[in-house]
C-alpha cells in the first residue's frame, strides 16, 4: 500500500471566509477537497463540515444534506452541460432535489443574475454561448442548488486573461456580497495575494503552513525550500530588498508596494 | 529565404460568421522565436494549425522550409513542423515513455536500430532519460509534457509550435517547460509559442499579436509591451513591470517612457533609492 493520501490532517476554515488551498500536483489538495461535502470518507479521525460530522462510519444517506450546502466547481465545468436551454440547465438541480418546475426556474434565474447571464442568454443552448458563458453557466447550476460553500478547484484553467479576471471578480462578489464560503485551489499565486484572506500550504498529504497570504508570503526561503512561488509584486520586493528598500508590511499588490516605495526614492522620484 | 512564409491568409471555417483568419501575412526567420498572443477566439490557434497543414486555408499560400503547405507535401511539412498541445494527457499513445516517443517514429518508417537512438536522445534532451521505462500515470503533468516534446524532437522538425503547452501544468512543470523551450531556442530550433502568460512571451525574439484573425502588432516585446493600453484593450495581461510602472506613475514619479524588464525595473528604481 502506497502512503496515505493525507496524514494527520487537522485545519478550520472559517465561516464566511475566503481560502486559498495551495501545494504541488499529487500534494494531496485534491483529496482534501473531496472530503469537505463527504465524496470521500477519512479512514481515520473526523470533520465537521457546517454542522455536520464525518467519520470513516457515516454513511452516504447522512451526507445528502451536505452535498447540496457545499458546491464543487471542476475545472471546466463547462463539460457538464447537458440540457436544452440555459435556464433548463441550471434548474436541473433544484428539480432533481425536489422543487417545483416554477420554484426551480425562479431560482435559476436569480443565480443566472448572481453570475452575469442576461435574460436573452437563458432561452439559448448552452452550447451556442461563448467558452466563458458557458463557464458562467454551469457555475450558475452549482449555486442553483443554494450552496453555503462553494469549492473551486482551478476555476480559470484554459480561459484567456480577461475571462480570468471576470471569473476571479465574480467570485469575489459571490463571497462579498452574497456572504459564500469560498475555498479555492490553484496555483496562481497572484489570485492568492489578490483575493484570499487564509492561506492553508499542502505537501506530502500533510499541512504544512496555515496563516494569512502576508504571512505565508514573507518567508520568500521557506515557500522555495518546499518549491513554491511568490506573488509578482511579493518577489519583487524581495528583488528590491536586497539593493536596500525596506518593506514592513509585506506588499501583496503593485499599489501597495508604489506606497511604500514612494517615500523611499529621492524627493519621492519627482525630479530627474 | 524565412522558415515560415504566410501570404494573405484567410480561413473561413464553415459553421462561422466570420473569418478565423483574415488577410494575414507573416515572415518567420529560421531560428527565431515568436510568441502569439492574442485572446481565446482571436485566431492564434488557427493560424498555428495552419501552418502545419491542419486547417484547410480559404485564400492565400502557405510556406514553410520553402515547401508549399498543401495536400501534395503535407507530409514533408509535417516532418519539419512540430506540435506539442495543451492537454498532456491526450497526447499520450504509448504504453511507456519509450514506446510514446517511438510512436511517431514508426509512421515515419524510420529503421528499427536507429529509432531507438533517436527516441534516447531526445528523452536525454528533455531530462527524461531514466524514465523510458514508466508508464505514463506515474509521471507528472510537465514530465508528461516533457515525453510529448521528445515525442516531436524525435522527428527533427525545424520547427517547434507550442499551442499553450504550459498552461495546464503547476508552475514547476511550466518552469521545466519553458526551460526546454530556451534550450530549443539556444540549439537553434525555430519555436513558436501561443501562451496567455505575458511573462512566457517576454522570451521570445518578436510578439505578434492577433485580434479579430488579423496581425494587429508584430514587434519585439519591449515594443508590444510599452503599449500598455492596447493590451489591455485586446483583452490581455499587462506585464507586471508595466502595472508596478503605472502605479508608481500615479502616484506622481516620474517613470521612464520605455518597457522595463523586472530585472531593469530594479535597476532604475536602485538609482532613484534615497540615500538618506
Amino acid at each position: 500500500m502506497a502512503a496515505p493520501a493525507l496524514q494527520d490532517v487537522s485545519l478550520r476554515i472559517e465561516d464566511g471566509s475566503y481560502t486559498a488551498i495551495i501545494g504541488h500536483t499529487g500534494s494531496g489538495k485534491s483529496t482534501l477537497l473531496q472530503h469537505f461535502n463527504g465524496l470521500l470518507k477519512p479512514t481515520s479521525g473526523q470533520l465537521t463540515v457546517n454542522g455536520v460530522t464525518i467519520t470513516p462510519a457515516t454513511k452516504n444517506k447522512e451526507l445528502s444534506d451536505l452535498r447540496h450546502q457545499v458546491g464543487f466547481v471542476f475545472q471546466f465545468p463547462e463539460a457538464q452541460l447537458f440540457e436544452e436551454t440555459v435556464l433548463k440547465d441550471i434548474a436541473f438541480a433544484p428539480r432533481n432535489f425536489g422543487k417545483s418546475a416554477a420554484e426551480a426556474e425562479q431560482i435559476a434565474r436569480k443565480v443566472a443574475a448572481m453570475v452575469g447571464l442576461s435574460e436573452t442568454t437563458l432561452t439559448q443552448s448552452p452550447f451556442d454561448l461563448s467558452g466563458g458563458q458557458m463557464r458562467r453557466a454551469a457555475i450558475a447550476g452549482i449555486l442553483a442548488m443554494e450552496p453555503h460553500t462553494l469549492i473551486l478547484d482551478e476555476p480559470t484553467a484554459g480561459l484567456d486573461p480577461q475571462g480570468r479576471r471576470s471569473m476571479m471578480n465574480l467570485f469575489a462578489r459571490l463571497h462579498r456580497e452574497y456572504l459564500l464560503t469560498i475555498i479555492l485551489v490553484t496555483h496562481q499565486m497572484d489570485d492568492v495575494a489578490d483575493y484570499a484572506d487564509h492561506v492553508v500550504v499542502m505537501e506530502h498529504g500533510q499541512v504544512l503552513q496555515t496563516g494569512t497570504p502576508r504571512q505565508v508570503f514573507a518567508d520568500a526561503k521557506w515557500l522555495r525550500e518546499h518549491h513554491l512561488r511568490l506573488p509578482q509584486t511579493a518577489a519583487m520586493a524581495e528583488q528590491l530588498a536586497a539593493r536596500g528598500f525596506s518593506f514592513d508590511p509585506l506588499p501583496l499588490t503593485e499599489h501597495e508596494l508604489a506606497d511604500q516605495l514612494v517615500p523611499q526614492l529621492q524627493g519621492g522620484g519627482r525630479h530627474d | 529565404m524565412p522558415v515560415i512564409d504566410v501570404r494573405d491568409v484567410t480561413v473561413q471555417y464553415r459553421d462561422e460568421d466570420r473569418p478565423a483568419l483574415q488577410h494575414v501575412s507573416l515572415q518567420v526567420t529560421r531560428g527565431e522565436w515568436i510568441a502569439l498572443i492574442g485572446h481565446n477566439g482571436s485566431g492564434k490557434s488557427t493560424l498555428a494549425r495552419a501552418l502545419d497543414g491542419l486547417v484547410p486555408l480559404t485564400a492565400g499560400a502557405i510556406h514553410v522550409a520553402g515547401i508549399p503547405v498543401d495536400e501534395e507535401h503535407i507530409w514533408d511539412v509535417r516532418r519539419r513542423v512540430g506540435m506539442v498541445f495543451q492537454n498532456p494527457d491526450n497526447q499520450f499513445v504509448g504504453a511507456d515513455v519509450a514506446g510514446d516517443v517511438a510512436f511517431s517514429l514508426e509512421n515515419q518508417e524510420v529503421p528499427r536500430e536507429e529509432m531507438h537512438q533517436r527516441v534516447a536522445a531526445a528523452l536525454k534532451a528533455v531530462g527524461m532519460a531514466g524514465y523510458a521505462n514508466h508508464a505514463p500515470s506515474r509521471l507528472s503533468g510537465g514530465q508528461k509534457q516533457r515525453v510529448a516534446i521528445a515525442g516531436v524532437l524525435a522527428l527533427r522538425p525545424e520547427i517547434v509550435i507550442f499551442d499553450e503547452a504550459t498552461s495546464m501544468l503547476d508552475p514547476a512543470g511550466r518552469d521545466d517547460v519553458v526551460t526546454l523551450m530556451r534550450t530549443l531556442h539556444e540549439q537553434g530550433l525555430t519555436i513558436i509559442t501561443i501562451t496567455h502568460d505575458i511573462d512566457e512571451a517576454g522570451l521570445a525574439d518578436r510578439v505578434i499579436m492577433l485580434d479579430n484573425g488579423r496581425v494587429v502588432t508584430a514587434a519585439p516585446p519591449a515594443t508590444v509591451f510599452a503599449q500598455e493600453d492596447t493590451l489591455v484593450a485586446r483583452g490581455l495581461d499587462v506585464p507586471y513591470s508595466a502595472r508596478l510602472k503605472q502605479a508608481l506613475a500615479a502616484r506622481g514619479v516620474r517613470v521612464p517612457k520605455e518597457y522595463l524588464t523586472n530585472e531593469g525595473m530594479v535597476n532604475w528604481l536602485s538609482q532613484l533609492k534615497s540615500t538618506i
